[in-house]
């Protein structure tokens, strides 16, 4: 046994990787409240001052620095520091804090836009050295066809990781802290090994080159540590080593890939492991402890990448999606929540609030009730963290799955994803009346079909158009993404992120549709009220006249809930019928980011009311306003989305005024967690909670500067509300605030 | 048979009414009151025709939010005025009580105590009453009706053990001194039913719902109530030790 793990107890995980069997084998559940919590260190405020006044001046410029002289790797730039004598956990992307990396192996043109939209050029160094060098984006293009064109055109399928990183995928850090590098690379090496042994089918030689391709960067990543003076070759041996291994893999991953989500993974309750072994030796007291996890934290708000304005469009406010996962049951029926799962909401009292990392809640039923009233108090007090939940995904992900990005859950080290962005399910309706012309471009973009007459729609025609295009939209965007994920594999694989995960791995393919609502109420218009198509000089559907009622998603009415059910379901039916790149398996999820801005501004006129280019509701939440018997009302009607064809995610979002949630602090967290219970009992998949007055919203968007750090949840992640457009802040304005006089 | 059941006329719907009664509820806004207080931010519900339920519709209803209700929560019956439609009341509070879900009621005390109204009043698990006005004249001044039905609902439920919950809106220049407060305990001292007194400021929000309907807003151009003056007025009402904490 390693002289790094005297303490342990032992297991499985002695013998091979299965970081799982050591979690269970030797954490320590928790089940008091937050007492035993620690304030920050005179050194953690200092250190965070530092990092305030960066942060003031990034907001001003935009970007703070960037680096146009190399190329963003592992290798690329001398050790950087916040502060070299304060700083506990070393580490950041570059050799300063927030100055941003060049990262052109997704898609260069990226990155020279993203350059030049703050005053910057890259250098002809890096120019040079991608001439002649094909990217993912150069490949990806190379191979799509004219209708994947068109259909990208008019943002039917929209967002796709074709120009710059996938994301998503999560490496398994906590390997590196465990067993050391040596061991990992020994394991690969054997990997490999095997490997050879079979046909040297495309498959196989893929994977091997695959396997190739990690090893170099599990060495890489010994180099870059041994630049800190740290040596990760052998397993930590104690809680702050623990740390900084886990966080060095971490950074080797944000230095190699800029996708658009890089999340962490389920740490917190490993670490409670080093750190209750230190408690229990006298060599760290709880301060240290806090101290520790408030030092990686501040590592992980640091987290940048380039980004060009298009895509701050899509995904506002600079995220980075550093997602923790935090509590949950063990599948032997304890919580897996431990003191750790405190101390890291703990950093957004000691660092102040934060939107990064993403920090989501696994809950479930039996969690201990101090856990969920903490959880709920930082909702109330801070509105940075989400809620997921863990009834519905430990019986299909076990355990020791973690979130990605929002709301994607996976198997640590085990499953990772090819991220798929999402189709405008609204905007294929327009199609469907249109004969499969877009009602914007008015260009062809879907097969030709009939085009609806003027005048009052029939719902069971409109249904049937509308399942031959839904067919044809599920089937394009199966081969869109194949052609990405292969063109990713081929030309920007995620070296590092993939040796910290089990060769033999699993692939999930996330699909994902927006609009949900919006085409839920269209349908349930034309069926229950009349709806009159009314045509434009080209002859296209693109404005309707609805008299009388319908239901609406939203107030927990059958009629249109099911109608909602009705459409994710066929939908994800229809995506399973085309076979995926390296048999990954079809997932799918209900969520936008903030981008139900802009595709709002790229749908013409729906048939429920909404305008040409006002926005969608965010996720699977209902059009702003028409949920109208309240709060309950409309999560009963997102909880009846089942999660078996969303596996991928199901997000909602949801605000409330605090007057209107509790009388005071305390009945609101009671209030709060009895809430979260109901819904999640229903089977339920995601909240994001807000406790705040929209009057606030408003003041802030008029007066920035008096609100420096508001935060807020959107769909799947939190964001600065100053780094908001005016378009953002005011869709977030008018969305359903609930509140009661 | 089944046009015999009786239905209630209902105005709407709080599926999270956080604020009227213990724990996260239900509310279910009813049709009709028999008075017109001057600063009622509700002026929709009092007459006309919402929709119709049965007890069986409405129990379905409620029942979807049982998983919320934790070992507080639960319905809340307001209006309008609940105790108007008592005999629906009493028919539901039996089909919850079934359920497994508390019935509070929100109520003015304006219905005379018919045997109905009592019967409704038994089934609830906690009334919250308003005590508007300390006299008869002031009652008929500001609410079109008298004090005799609120004094005697708060009479039964002391007789019956129903906890009650008291409820005052202070309005600016009406009842916003202490000695009115004076007045208001010495109506309730003395009850062991009163479990709590809160005192509720006056708002505007409602003001634009009398333009809506077209209806004299007989408050216009009165001010909300000052937050801090109510929690002055909140605290003189604690000092006063009238509630039973028991």
């Amino acid at each position: 046994m390693n002289n790094e793990w005297q303490g342990f107890k032992k297991g499985n995980w002695c013998k091979k990787i299965d970081v799982r069997d050591f979690i269970v084998k030797n954490y320590t559940p928790y089940t008091g409240d937050k007492s035993f919590l620690a304030g920050p260190t005179k050194r953690t405020s200092e250190v965070k001052a530092k990092v305030d006044d960066l942060l003031v001046k990034e907001a001003e410029k935009g970007v703070l620095d960037v680096d146009t002289e190399n190329v963003a790797s592992i290798l690329s730039f001398a050790p950087g520091y916040i502060d070299k004598d304060k700083d506990i956990i070393v580490g950041l992307q570059t050799d300063a804090p927030l100055k941003r990396a060049i990262n052109p192996f997704a898609g260069k043109r990226m990155c020279e836009k993203a350059c030049e939209a703050y005053g910057y050029e890259m250098s002809d160094k890096i120019r040079s050295e991608f001439r002649y060098r094909t990217t993912h984006n150069d490949g990806v293009f190379r191979v799509y066809t004219d209708e994947m064109r068109a259909a990208r055109h008019v943002g039917v399928i929209t967002g796709l990781p074709d120009a710059y990183a996938r994301g998503r995928i999560i490496g398994d850090y906590r390997r590196i802290a465990l067993y050391g590098m040596d061991y990992l690379i020994e394991c690969k090496k054997a990997d490999k090994k095997e490997l050879g042994k079979n046909d040297m089918t495309a498959e196989n030689i893929q994977l091997i080159e695959d396997v190739q391709k990690q090893l170099e960067f599990m060495s890489a990543l010994k180099e870059m540590a041994a630049q800190y003076g740290y040596d990760i070759s052998r397993p930590a041996a104690n809680a702050r080593e623990a740390v900084q291994w886990l966080y060095f893999g971490y950074l080797g991953a944000v230095k190699e890939q800029n996708g658009a989500a890089n999340s962490i993974g389920r740490i917190s309750t490993f670490l409670d492991i080093y750190i209750e072994r230190d408690l229990k030796n006298g060599t760290l007291t709880e301060e240290g402890a806090q101290e520790l996890i408030d030092d990686l934290v501040l590592k992980l708000r640091l987290v940048r990448h380039l980004r060009t304005p298009e895509y701050n469009d899509l995904f506002a406010g600079d995220p980075t999606w550093v997602t923790t996962s935090e509590g949950g049951m063990c599948v032997d029926g304890r919580p897996m929540v431990t003191k750790n799962c405190f101390r890291i909401l703990q950093t957004l009292y000691n660092l102040g609030s934060s939107a990064e990392p993403n920090i989501t809640i696994l809950w479930a039923k039996d969690l201990p009730q101090g856990f969920k009233n903490f959880c709920a108090q930082v909702s109330v007090d801070t509105d940075s963290i989400q809620y997921e939940n863990d009834d519905v995904m430990r019986p299909l992900f076990g355990d020791d799955y973690a979130i990605a990005c929002c709301v994607s859950a996976m198997k640590v080290g085990k499953q990772m994803q090819f991220f798929g962005a999402r189709c405008n399910l609204a905007k294929v309706l327009l199609m469907a009346l249109n004969g499969g012309k877009d009602e914007i471009y008015g260009i062809q973009v879907a097969p030709e079909g009939k085009v609806f007459d003027e005048g009052v729609l029939d719902y069971e025609q409109v249904l049937k158009a509308y399942k031959k295009y839904m067919k044809w939209m599920a089937k394009l965007y199966v081969n869109t993404l194949n052609i990405i994920h292969y063109m990713h594999d081929k030309y920007a694989y995620e070296r590092l992120m993939m040796s910290l995960h089990d060769t033999e791995v699993e692939r999930l393919m996330a699909f994902g549709v927006c609009g949900l609502s919006v085409l839920a109420d269209s349908l349930s218009a034309i069926k229950y009220a009349k709806v009159r198509a009314i045509k434009d000089e080209r002859g296209l559907i693109t404005d309707f006249e609805t008299v009388g009622d319908f239901p609406k998603y939203g107030n927990d009415d059958d009629r249109v809930d099911k109608i909602a059910q009705w459409i994710v379901e066929s939908f994800y039916k229809e995506l399973v019928k085309t076979p995926t790149y390296r048999g990954a398996k079809h997932t799918l999820s209900i969520l936008t980011i903030t981008s139900n801005v802009v595709y709002g501004k790229k749908t013409g006129s729906t048939p429920d009311g909404r305008k040409r280019g006002e926005p969608f509701a965010p996720g699977a939440n209902p059009m702003h306003g028409r949920d109208c018997e309240g709060a309950l009302a409309s999560l009963n009607s997102v909880a009846k989305l089942r999660y078996s064809c969303c596996q991928d995610g199901i997000s909602n979002t949801f605000s409330i005024t605090p007057d209107t949630l509790g009388e005071n602090e305390e009945d609101r967290i009671a209030k709060l967690t009895t809430m979260l219970d109901g819904y999640f009992a229903q089977d339920a998949h995601h909240l994001n909670v807000n406790v705040l007055q929209r009057q606030k919203l408003i003041d802030a968007m008029n007066n920035p500067s008096l609100y420096p750090n508001l935060t807020i949840r959107v769909s799947g992640y939190a964001v600065n509300f100053n780094k908001l457009n005016k378009n953002q802040q005011q869709e977030v304005i008018n969305r359903t605030f609930h509140e009661k006089f | 048979m089944a046009t015999n059941r009786p239905t209630a006329n209902i105005h709407s719907f709080e599926s999270l009414a956080t604020l009227d009664g213990a724990g996260v509820r239900y509310g279910i806004f009813f049709v009709g009151c028999p008075f017109r207080c001057v600063y009622c931010h509700n002026p929709d519900t009092w007459t006309g025709e919402g929709q119709r339920f049965t007890v069986d519709e409405l129990a379905k209803k409620v029942v979807r939010y049982k998983p919320y209700f934790g070992k507080d929560g639960g319905v809340t019956l307001s209006g309008g005025e609940v105790l108007v439609q008592s005999a629906f009341v009493a028919a539901f509070e039996k089909r919850m009580k079934k359920e497994g879900i508390g019935v509070v009621l929100d109520t003015s005390g304006s219905v005379t105590l018919t045997k109905d109204v009592k019967a409704a009043i038994d089934g609830a698990e906690t009334v919250i009453l308003d005590l508007k006005f300390w006299d008869d004249e002031h009652y008929r001044k500001y609410c079109g009706g008298g004090i005799s039905t609120v004094l005697d609902t708060l009479e039964y439920c002391e007789q019956k053990n129903v906890p009650v919950w008291i409820r005052t809106v202070i309005v600016p220049g009406i009842n916003d001194k202490e000695e009115c407060i004076d007045k208001y305990a010495d109506i309730v001292r003395g009850h062991k039913c009163v479990k709590r007194y809160q005192l509720l400021a006056f708002h505007t929000m409602g003001f634009s719902k009398y333009e809506k309907l077209g209806i004299k807003n007989p408050l216009e151009g009165t001010p909300a109530m000052d937050r801090k003056r109510l929690d002055q007025l909140t605290s003189y009402l604690e000092s006063k030790e009238i509630v039973n904490n028991d």
